[in-house]
């Protein structure tokens, strides 16, 4: 590893601004993300700024299922943020399809779209879990030789 | 020739501006966390940002025109860096002063808010497009009363120098108080030149995503950012000279010394007002604006003509 690149994997991991998607959660995991960004857990002191843009957004933290009605936007949100880019799935629905699992409406978990790099279970994940699931992306950012983001996934195919 | 590279480029100018301003938004953002009651970001936090930014794709939307969207954060950048070297910052002197640099100060430091309006209005992107026109609002609103506010002590000591109202002040230091409420309005105005809270109407993330600044991404919000950290310091660097002009004739390092305490009171008083106060409506806004802050502007320009006669008599 270079200099350079130790130095931008640095700022990477220092410095990750996240972007909130309800892909079609039941609002409970997405109440506990707003939670872990207020004061009580203050993820500002590792750097992790919510950011309204997919633009400025490094990690895409998502929460629920993929409904057939979001599997579109979800793909175009990813699409337009700027690499690298991650995303986080929160809660055994973004993992799974959780408890809505082989409805008639809805597709999977987040990786049935988009790539995922860390789950994070718990109906709905607790705010602890979440900012430990973050750290751990972070960590494992560490490692690598530079931050890359993971190969795409087979879009697997929404059936009826 | 040398000294004037080291000057623009090093020392006060590009590196040392740069530096300062990630450090001054490193305070404000560690205050903030502090009046919040949680710890804060680490102290190489708008470092780490700076270069994670940089080191991101840049995204130029299909839509937008590529010219203007790439030029204006350098534009930005180049305003504010340029509004610098007229500011007095440790001594009476600026690095360059003439009669009237008091005015191209102010409208250097009105670029940077045109840059964020032609950016966004070309980004093409809705929410740009409605935050874009919201700054330029904005801008009709706060303008007026910090361009009376300044005036004001300019008009005391009869000069549009900056350098030569340093001089002036410093021998009539007791006129100073009667600046203070122009301070207080030059306050509010600069927190609207910066978008900071309760004038962050703009960039309001609930309402419009990120105004302006919605469809930047990568080296060019890198700069847009870094050239708001700049402005932050080079207003703060502005009030600090024209209303707490005192402590010029200490030599470089205790002058330095100051001249840091001061900008950093100024920001202190930024990131107060940003922790008390909510978000503004633009109309609610602009009706602060023109009935509380003008008028008050203007009141406080005719106590000055009184209290100019009163003591030339
Ligand atoms: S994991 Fe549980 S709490 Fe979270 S969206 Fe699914 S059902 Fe709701």
């Amino acid at each position: 590893m270079t200099l350079m690149s130790k130095i931008v994997n640095w700022a990477r991991i220092k410095s990750p601004w996240i972007i909130h998607f309800n892909t079609g959660a039941c609002n409970a995991c997405d109440i506990e993300i707003i939670a872990s960004l207020t004061p009580t857990y203050d993820i500002e002191r590792f750097g992790i700024l919510l950011k309204g843009t997919p633009r400025h957004a490094d990690v895409l933290v998502c929460s629920g299922p993929v409904t057939r009605q979001i599997k579109d936007r979800l793909i175009r949100i990813y699409e337009q943020m700027a690499e690298p880019k991650f995303v986080v799935a929160v809660g055994t629905c973004a993992c799974s399809g959780g408890v809505f699992r082989k409805c008639y409406n809805v597709g999977g978990g987040i990786d049935s779209a988009i790539p995922v790099s860390v789950y994070i279970p718990g109906c709905p994940a607790s705010p602890k879990a979440i900012i430990d699931g973050v750290v751990k992306l972070l960590t494992s950012l560490e490692e690598k030789e530079a931050a890359a983001p993971p190969k795409t996934a087979e879009a697997v195919e929404i059936k009826g | 020739m040398i000294n004037v590279f080291f000057n623009i480029l090093i020392f006060p100018g590009l590196i040392f501006l740069s530096i300062f301003g990630l450090g001054a938004e490193y305070f404000d953002r560690k205050l903030c966390a502090k009046l919040q009651n949680r710890v804060g970001p680490p102290w190489f936090q708008p470092l780490a940002d700076f270069i994670k930014l940089l080191a991101k794709e840049n995204v130029i939307p299909n839509q937008a025109d590529p010219t203007v969207f790439t030029l204006m954060p350098v534009l930005a950048f180049t305003a504010t860096l340029t509004a610098f070297f007229y500011i007095p910052l440790w001594q009476t002197k600026a690095l360059s002063s003439f009669n009237g640099d008091l005015i191209v100060v102010l409208y250097l430091l009105t670029i940077p808010t045109l840059t964020f309006f032609l950016g966004g209005w070309y980004a093409r992107s809705v929410f740009s497009m409605i935050g874009a026109a919201r700054s330029i609002i904005q801008l009709f609103a706060y303008e007026i009363p910090l361009f009376l506010a300044i005036l004001a002590p300019a008009m005391m000591a009869g000069t549009l120098s900056l350098s030569e109202m340093t001089v002036f002040y410093g021998s009539h230091p007791w006129l100073v108080l009667l600046n203070l409420v122009d301070f207080v309005i030059a306050l509010v105005a600069l927190l609207g030149k910066l978008e900071k809270t309760p004038f962050d109407i703009p960039e309001a993330e609930t309402e419009i995503v990120a105004g302006c600044l919605t469809e930047y991404s990568g080296r060019l919000l890198a700069f847009f950012r870094i050239a708001i950290d700049m402005e932050m310091v080079v207003g703060s660097s502005l009030l600090a000279a024209v209303f707490l002009p005192f402590g010029f004739n200490f030599g470089f390092a205790i002058g330095f010394i100051l001249y840091l305490v001061k900008v950093l009171f100024v920001v202190a008083l930024l990131s107060l007002a940003r922790t008390i106060v909510a978000r503004l409506r633009i109309d609610q806004m602009i009706n602060f604006c023109w009935k509380i802050v003008a008028p008050a502007a203007f009141l406080m320009l005719v106590v000055d003509l009184v209290v100019k006669g009163l003591i030339s008599r």
